[in-house]
């Protein structure tokens, strides 16, 4: 007997054992290169949203690991990226970049960040298991890559995704979501609008600003076969494409609330969250919000399924951060913040990181059958990442200045204050005035997006 | 015997003068004076912090032209002007009235309260103000709808329509600075001499005419000093309409504040926002001077 329980002994200490080992092997080698960095401070910027706060839970076992300090600073996201560039011009603090996949040509084009290859050809302080090629292509290329050298590593990643409430729904004779947008707005909107009771089939988030130009106007150009550019990145506004998705826009305002231009992230969610409205179209990252119970009344209705398709097919909206090494940093801090880059989007820690909130760029942990069975949104979203497109926004230094002015005239647009075809021509005109000042159109600029 | 009478030295020197007004003109000069000189250097230049390749030239008025010639410059200021004038009578108004009331002789701790009270709005930082304009105005829940439903009007739609952010922004503003003018005019109405009051309330039973004659050349000096710190202070208001509408909805609450911070916070073309912003500084000056020449009197 006594025998037979060493046995077992043996055998349960071997599988402990094999099962930590990828884990085990990751802390050797990253004790290992950081070893020499022991004490050294690194700096970025951290948003107020799940996937930071996922990271911030499990970076004590990086600090305790590696001996290097991480400080960061939650910014909102409107003044993130001010805040970066102002540190980065007046050579400051910030040894890592928090890039949205907006930014990437900007902080490329103007050497605030290090492409990764300076530091992967460094064996000592890279991961013998990197393996980019385990990043969804689609993030790694859209979020982290421009012109094709790769800056940054995918961190906090996003797809758009359809959230609806099954229940109400199953009260208007509707047992699965809408697959396209025409079914949304002429089958499956008629049926959930109640305008006396204050009921509405679908919101979209429209208020002035980023939100105005990335939710609301891009997501109805794509999935109708338009664009906001022609190859010749010229406008292509006009096209017969971009009008009708722009047109559907319109057309599908009557099944929004009153003042859907006055909805930001949080208004549209919450109208989801307190039964007001049925759909919402909405970044992944917001799935913790809607199955708090302490924030959502939802409970099992919450329904998530990919965006509708549209004529062009399923393109959904594409947002997301990746990490890079910012250029001002000294030599020690460039190398204690790639390897904080590595291990915070590493295959390692991307369970915990999930379960902790996050959602990884890495393909390997969504075939985790616990993970597919916890996270409703993890097969929509993995099926919008199989197809995309990576300039869903432009990502061109000249884009801030462009998304004002979508902001602009997007909303006047929904207002009625101009039509559909006089504000397109109006930001077709305004976008082309800014992309030849930037040198497009006299080939002093490659034409990358 | 011989005494002397001259006061020791004491280390009190030619320069001593010098010395104790160093730190306040030194700090006058780095964050007053050497902010609006780099504005100004800059405001002749092609200086846009994202593209350090293309450098910073010196390019002449090229900046003062683009935004003389920018029709979204002049429109957002132009709805400026229609906030200032919109704002400033109603918060005169209001600021005249609250002051006469807690000028009114009596009622010693309530009107210690009700001024202690007025410094709470002034004390509100511009972004919070913002953030509870969101709430009390939002469609659903807020307060504002809630009141109206009250009184048998229906709920409006105050964030997103045009008129109703404008009207929404507006409120808050007066919401926030009438209890300064309403401070100001009563520091004015203490001015005013007891015995001349006293004598002008046994002249006349006329509570207008004493206004009107003895208790405003009093509210004069007030009444300029609001007019130039609310023009300065409007063209400057940023904080408050971004936290409540970014500028939106279209371009309804596009304050030229809020269009220079974006030119030079998004955009980052410094060039450009300093010259926009020195025009302002013009500006300003400018309708300050008039003010003190057509409202200012000394009170004799």
């Amino acid at each position: 007997m006594k025998r037979m329980l060493k046995i077992c002994a043996s055998f349960a200490a071997i599988a402990a054992a094999t099962a930590s080992m990828p884990t085990a092997a990751f802390a050797d080698w990253l004790e290992t290169a950081a070893a020499p960095l022991k004490g050294t401070e690194i700096s970025g910027i951290f948003l107020d949203r799940p996937g930071y706060r996922a990271i911030i839970k499990l970076l004590p076992e990086f600090e305790k690991k590696t001996g290097i300090k991480v400080n960061y600073e939650i910014v909102p996201y409107e003044n993130t990226r001010e805040k970066q560039v102002l540190n980065f011009t007046s050579q400051g603090d910030l040894t890592m970049a928090l890039v949205d996949l907006v930014w990437i040509g900007e902080f490329a084009e103007s050497g605030w960040i290090d492409p990764i290859e300076n530091f992967s050809k460094d064996a000592s302080i890279t991961d013998p298991n990197l393996k980019l090629d385990g990043f969804f292509p689609l993030l790694l290329n859209a979020f982290g890559t421009w012109g094709g050298t790769t800056y940054g590593l995918p961190f906090d990643n996003y797809s758009g995704l359809l959230f609806y409430n099954s229940c109400q729904l199953k009260d208007a004779g509707f047992d699965k979501p809408p697959a396209t947008w025409e079914e949304l707005k002429d089958v499956y909107a008629p049926k959930l609008t109640d305008a006396s009771k204050k009921q509405y089939a679908f919101a979209l988030q429209s208020l002035r600003g980023e939100t105005q130009s990335a939710d609301s106007f891009m997501r109805f150009l794509w999935p109708f076969g338009g664009s906001l550019l022609n190859k010749e990145f010229k406008s292509n506004l006009m096209s017969k494409e971009s009008q009708a998705g722009l047109n559907f826009r319109q057309d599908l305002m009557k099944y929004m609330p009153p003042g859907i231009v006055s909805y930001d992230h949080a208004e549209a969610v919450n109208a989801l969250a307190q039964g007001q409205v049925s759909m919402i179209t909405e970044w992944s990252a917001f799935y913790g919000t809607l199955v708090d119970p302490s924030t959502s009344k939802l409970g099992d209705c919450l329904g998530v399924a990919p965006e509708p398709a549209g004529p062009a097919g399923r393109l959904p909206a594409l947002g997301g951060f990746s990490l890079a090494v910012a250029a001002q940093a000294s030599e020690a801090q460039k190398k204690a913040t790639w390897l904080f880059i590595q291990w915070a989007t590493s295959e390692e820690i991307a369970k915990p990181y999930v379960e902790a909130g996050g959602v990884s760029g890495r393909m390997a942990v969504y075939n985790d059958p616990d993970i597919k069975a916890k996270y409703k949104f993890v097969e929509p979203m993995v099926a919008s990442w199989q197809a995309g497109v990576p300039e869903f926004r432009p990502r061109f230094p000249a884009w801030p200045a462009i998304s004002e002015v979508i902001a602009e005239w997007g909303t006047k647009m929904m207002l009625g204050e101009v039509t559909v075809e006089g504000g397109s021509k109006e930001i077709g005109t305004r976008t082309e005035e800014i992309l030849g000042k930037e040198g497009y159109y006299d080939g002093k600029k490659a034409l990358l997006q | 015997m011989a005494q002397t009478t001259a006061t020791p030295n004491r280390g009190y020197g030619r320069w001593t003068p010098l010395w104790f007004l160093a730190p306040a003109v030194l700090t006058l000069f780095l964050i007053g004076i050497y902010p609006t000189i780099f504005a100004l250097v800059t405001s002749f230049r092609q200086y846009n912090i994202t593209r350090p390749r293309d450098g910073f030239p010196f390019i002449g008025f090229e900046n003062y032209i683009n935004v003389l010639s920018d029709s979204t410059f002049w429109s957002s200021l132009l709805l400026t002007a229609r906030f200032y004038v919109t704002v400033l009578p109603i918060q005169i108004v209001l600021g005249v009235a609250i002051a006469l009331l807690l000028h009114k002789p009596g009622m010693g701790f309530l009107k210690s309260l009700a001024r202690v009270t007025l410094v709470v709005p002034l004390a509100t930082t511009y972004a919070v103000v913002g953030l509870i304009g969101r709430l009390i105005f939002n469609r659903d829940f807020g307060v504002a709808n809630q009141f109206l439903n009250w009184i048998g009007f229906p709920g409006f739609d105050w964030l997103g329509s045009q008129s109703g952010a404008f009207a929404a922004i507006a409120i808050m503003d007066i919401w926030q600075w009438t209890p300064f003018c309403a401070l100001l005019f009563l520091a004015g109405l203490s001015m005013v001499p007891g015995e001349i009051e006293e004598a002008a309330r046994l002249e006349t039973s006329s509570k207008l005419a004493l206004l009107r004659y003895v208790q405003l050349p009093y509210l004069l000096p007030g009444l300029t000093a609001v007019m130039i710190l609310r023009s300065a202070d409007v063209l400057k208001l940023f904080d408050m309409v971004f936290v409540m509408t970014r500028g939106g909805p279209g371009s309804a609450t596009d304050l030229v504040s809020v269009y220079i911070q974006r030119v030079g916070f998004r955009v980052f073309d410094l060039g450009t926002a300093s010259a926009q912003a020195i025009l302002l500084l013009i500006l300003t000056i400018v309708i300050s001077r008039l003010y003190i020449r057509l409202i200012y009197r000394e009170v004799n």
